[in-house]
């Protein structure tokens, strides 16, 4: 409730710093070159020096804060009676200070109340601390900006380096997040490698994490299957439907189409790009994967599952065929002109141009555009958890249920298992696998693409 | 010699090529409609199933375990609290990053490594970024399962790349004649952008961003790491409260058995499917009507 | 004939060489660059003489590998100085492109944009004012007084050049640089913006690089002929023109090379 004033004042206090340091200033004006920066620069940074230095006493100040409230609180007289062990104390403090936020909170433990009052008057008081600290931080700052605001200041200077900071900053959160990644599924995943030796776990063709308790946890956490399912949906099955129709569709629109049937054809083409996995999902369980199996039924198979490998992988397909038709596109058009005109000059039909010249020279860009198409279908997740089945088996057997690693990561985190069991890392060290599957696939793909185009230029 | 082209063998020949022709673009047209037919019947069977259900109750009202009861107000609400914490943190961190990438880094390792970085996170699967926010927001800063707050921050994560990317064609696209006659008049560098290139790469830069949230409202699979599966009974009323998003209310009704759920879900659906054909719309219309052809 | 009196200093460049990298763009240029007059740069495509404008206002550290050695002063001042900032510098010595580039902005837009972020107006009418200066001395004003709000993209090609000097002269700058203004222009755009430049030269330096040797014989007082990256020879356009004291300058002016 102290935040909830203390960022208004804040930016209260910077915003009257921004208008009345721009009247000042603009008093120090008095003709050309009278003045470094104009008064609009002084104004952000004498606004900049309040906000900032004050934001920052506040964060640290909110980190720091709880742990002195519960060292005050524990050394209170009524806290003599809790229990010693960490885990109930840790809960105890955390009711208490529900209690001191919402006095209907209604905590599990009886101790929580008692506390709850000192707990308040702690919170209180220390939150006063913290008020008054960061008002001293704005109006430092501000006051060392005051001083600052004279006709020969470099204002502008100064806030374009703090802009230049930002941009930096801005960009480096993007390499954060690819270390975020890299490190929560390496961090989580050796935890799990601990317990579950990584041949076992990469080899074993035995996966039941469920049977998965005391000393057989290698016998049981062999992913193999799981490989096997999801290269046989994602690369295998999805391909072979999104391949052939999205390079054909591709050839259609660039070669033949007119300009006008292109100008509509592509973006309805997009628009299955655009449509949400889960709605693909929903759509598999609902009429594909139903006809797939009465299909199966139809052919003599006893007891077909609902759930099959041909229906998450033609859903999947279907959804990638965008994907493959763009990147085809963009191959094929890369292509001179003038290679096609040779051809057609010879006398050649198009296609025969087509299949002769222009597919094996756009050759590599298809290939990298199959190949994040691949990266795309393996990750893919909603499709094959609703209709790809949860049985591990190793089978090629279309119409059977497989699972993928996809499925068993939302499986694995989505129970209610506590989070260290060797069941829920189990899961990161998959996501481990096919984060570093994909981003092979993609740095290779990416490349080939780049030294593909650059050969045509 | 002529000849040899009217022979009876010769015409045979090239009326064997000209079939061949006919059959191959046949082929491609045959693709297209495949595709398209494909997507016909998808967008059939959600209207078959789900326009009777859509009534203000469902809109109106939010999950229930009685499927006549149940609506999507709380999830749409959800959705809309996750996707503005995913604009306000994606959008302006992306566009600083595209404007340092292309205006201001230098040419070296480190700004290479960053390329690279961004490229890749565009093509990383999505449930990778929910592993990261379940161990990084969750686990590690201890932050409310289940908010739009973490949900945002995931998405915003998965949504900046794409920012980045298109805002750097935008960029790139406003020709180097403005900045040099802004420099000429005495502009700074920052003013030079922030004044001239920034202003004339918008429509660009919004068109991929508005692209980019299309995608982020769809997305199920990370939100799912992050727990955004609770039953939630009524709408969210901040973005620190359990919450539920369109698509997994999607995913969670289409996991019941009674059949009145099916309903919903088509429903949801088709509500899901109009947001993100405005959304495409809207960027489409904005490239047709601000993009500038220099 | 009588002998001019020579013109007060404003630019002096002594001994600047200009670096892209390793290359040697610039070899050892030295020049007095006068007040009021106008000063043409000729030379063969190549020579550097753009190069050297460019260094005269700093434009030149917007190129990554760029590099100045020596002294360029203005009014005394190293322009190369830590102290000197190029935005500050840049309102002094404004530049006039090759191709028009006019902001794709209002006609108003494309001339105010200088003076406020220099600050050179408080309030709207000085601003007013000062657009109305720039548009009439650019000999513009007239054309475009009733239409002020139009795009500036959207006049002809002489307009837009016009319009970029007055841009230019906006912020009431010291030296006027100008890059073969007119070599996009047609011949009767290129007619005007030489007038202009005759109008223009008694209140500024103006630097005006040409291709074309009628054009500094017509405009400028002063010529430096450049080739391969040094200054062969400087002095009154009359006496370059007639009298060259170079045999390399005779050979160019004569249309041997070039």
């Amino acid at each position: 409730m102290i935040a909830s004033v203390i960022f208004p004042a804040v930016l209260a206090l910077g915003l009257i710093g921004w208008f009345s340091t721009r009247a000042r200033a603009k008093l120090l004006y008095s003709g050309r070159g009278s003045m470094h920066s104009m008064p609009g620069y002084h104004a952000w940074h004498l606004a900049l020096w309040i906000v900032l230095p004050a934001l920052l006493v506040w964060g640290l100040w909110s980190a720091v804060s709880p742990v002195i409230v519960d060292h005050t609180v524990l050394s209170e007289p009524v806290a003599a009676q809790i229990p010693s062990d960490p885990v109930q104390r840790a809960a105890i403090l955390s009711e208490a200070r529900n209690i001191a936020e919402d006095p209907g909170f209604i905590g599990f433990y009886d101790e929580s109340p008692t506390l709850a009052p000192a707990m308040k008057a702690a919170q209180d008081h220390y939150g006063l601390i913290g008020a008054i600290l960061v008002a001293v931080a704005a109006l430092a700052g501000g006051g060392y900006a005051f001083t600052r605001v004279r006709s020969g200041y470099p204002a502008r200077t100064r806030v374009e380096r703090l802009v230049m900071l930002a941009l930096l900053g801005a960009s480096l959160l993007a390499i954060l997040t690819t270390l975020g990644i890299v490190a929560s599924l390496v961090f989580e995943a050796a935890r799990f490698f601990k317990d579950v030796s990584p041949i076992a776990f990469l080899t074993g063709t035995h996966w039941a994490p469920a049977n998965a308790v005391g000393d057989d946890l290698n016998a049981n956490f062999g992913a193999v299957p799981l490989f096997w399912g999801t290269l046989y949906i994602g690369a295998f099955i999805a391909m072979l439907v999104a391949i052939p129709l999205g390079l054909m569709s591709a050839i259609y629109l660039t070669q033949y189409a007119d300009r006008r049937a292109r100008k509509v054809l592509k973006p309805v083409l997009e628009i299955l790009a655009g449509i949400p996995t889960v709605v693909y999902g929903y759509f598999a369980a609902l009429t594909v994967a139903p006809a797939i199996r009465d299909f199966a039924a139809a052919l003599g198979y006893q007891n077909p599952s609902t759930e099959s490998a041909l229906a998450a992988g033609l859903v999947m397909g279907v959804m990638i065929i965008p994907f493959v038709s763009s990147m085809a596109d963009d191959a094929i058009a890369a292509v001179p002109r003038a290679m096609a005109d040779g051809s057609l000059a010879m006398g050649a039909t198009r296609s025969e141009t087509i299949k002769k010249v222009l597919l094996p020279a756009a050759l590599p860009g298809i290939v990298a555009g199959v190949m994040l198409a691949v990266s795309r279908a393996i990750g893919e997740t909603m499709i094959v958890v609703m209709a790809a089945g949860a049985t591990a088996r190793l089978t090629a057997d279309p119409f059977a249920s497989m699972t993928t690693v996809t499925y068993q990561i939302v499986q694995l985190l989505t129970g209610d298992q506590e989070f260290n069991s060797p069941k829920t890392l189990s899961a990161f060290a998959l996501g481990l696998v096919l984060f570093v599957v994909t981003l092979i696939l993609n740095i290779i793909a990416l490349r080939v693409v780049k030294r593909f185009r650059e050969a045509y230029e | 010699m002529s000849n040899t082209w009217k022979s009876d063998a010769m015409t045979r020949r090239i009326a064997a090529r000209n079939a061949s022709e006919r059959r191959f673009r046949l082929l491609g047209l045959s693709a297209i409609v495949l595709s398209l037919l494909f997507l016909a019947l998808l967008l059939f069977i959600m209207l078959r199933n789900g326009l009777a259900g859509l009534d203000w109750s469902f809109l109106s009202g939010s999950d229930s375990t009685d499927a006549s009861a149940a609506g999507i107000w709380g999830a749409a609400k959800g959705s809309f609290l996750t996707m503005v914490v995913t604009l306000v943190l994606s959008f302006p961190m992306g566009v600083l990053a595209a404007i340092y990438l292309e205006e201001f880094a230098p040419r070296n390792r480190w700004v290479d490594w960053v390329e690279v970085s961004i490229n890749n996170l565009a093509a990383v699967p999505s449930i990778i970024f929910g592993l990261l926010g379940l161990a990084v927001f969750i686990n590690m800063a201890g932050m409310a399962r289940s908010s739009p707050l973490v949900g945002g921050l995931t998405l915003a994560l998965m949504t900046m790349p794409v920012i980045v990317i298109s805002g750097r064609n935008a960029i790139k696209a406003v020709p180097p004649s403005i900045r040099t006659a802004a420099m000429g008049v005495g502009a700074s560098p920052v003013q030079v952008v922030f004044h001239h290139v920034l202003p004339l790469a918008l429509p660009g830069i919004l068109t991929g961003t508005i692209i980019g949230m299309a995608r982020a409202l769809g997305e199920t699979a990370p939100l799912l790491m992050i727990g955004m599966r609770a039953f939630v009974a009524t709408p969210p009323g901040g973005i620190n409260d359990p919450s539920s998003v369109l698509p997994m209310q999607i995913f969670l009704w289409s996991d019941e058995i009674d059949r009145g759920f099916v309903q919903n879900t088509s429903a949801a659906i088709i509500v899901l499917l109009v947001f993100l054909l405005a959304m495409n719309g809207l960027a489409i219309y904005l490239r047709n009507k601000f993009e500038v052809r220099w | 004939m009588t002998q001019t009196k020579l013109p007060q200093t404003k630019l002096t460049a002594r001994n600047v060489d200009v670096f892209y990298g390793d290359n040697k763009a610039i070899d050892d240029v030295s020049i007095d660059i006068g007040n009021g007059v106008v000063t043409a740069f000729i030379g063969p495509s190549g020579c550097g003489k753009s190069t050297f404008l460019r260094s005269l206002n700093r434009m030149n550290d917007t190129i990554a590998g760029a590099r100045v050695t020596g002294q360029i002063l203005l009014d005394g001042e190293d322009i190369y100085d830590r102290e000197m900032d190029p935005v500050a510098l840049r309102a002094r010595v404004g530049m006039v492109f090759q191709k028009p580039n006019p902001f794709p902005k209002s006609i108003y837009e494309n001339v105010a944009y200088g003076p406020r972020i220099h600050g050179l107006a408080q309030k709207k009418a000085d601003m007013d004012g000062i657009v109305e200066k720039a548009l009439t001395r650019a000999g513009l004003w007239n054309e475009v007084k009733d239409r002020l709000t139009d795009a500036g993209t959207a006049l002809s090609g002489g307009q837009q050049q016009r319009l970029c000097i007055a841009r230019a002269i906006a912020v009431s700058p010291e030296v006027i640089l100008m890059d073969e203004p007119c070599s996009a222009l047609d011949p009767i755009a290129t007619a005007r913006i030489e007038e202009l430049i005759e109008d223009l030269k008694s209140r500024y330096a103006i630097v005006i690089v040409t291709h074309s040797m009628q054009q500094a014989a017509r405009v400028s007082q002063k010529t430096a002929f450049f080739h391969l990256g040094r200054m062969v020879e400087y002095g009154d356009t009359h006496q370059i023109f007639t009298n060259p004291r170079e045999e390399r300058t005779k050979d160019y002016i004569t249309g041997r090379y070039g």
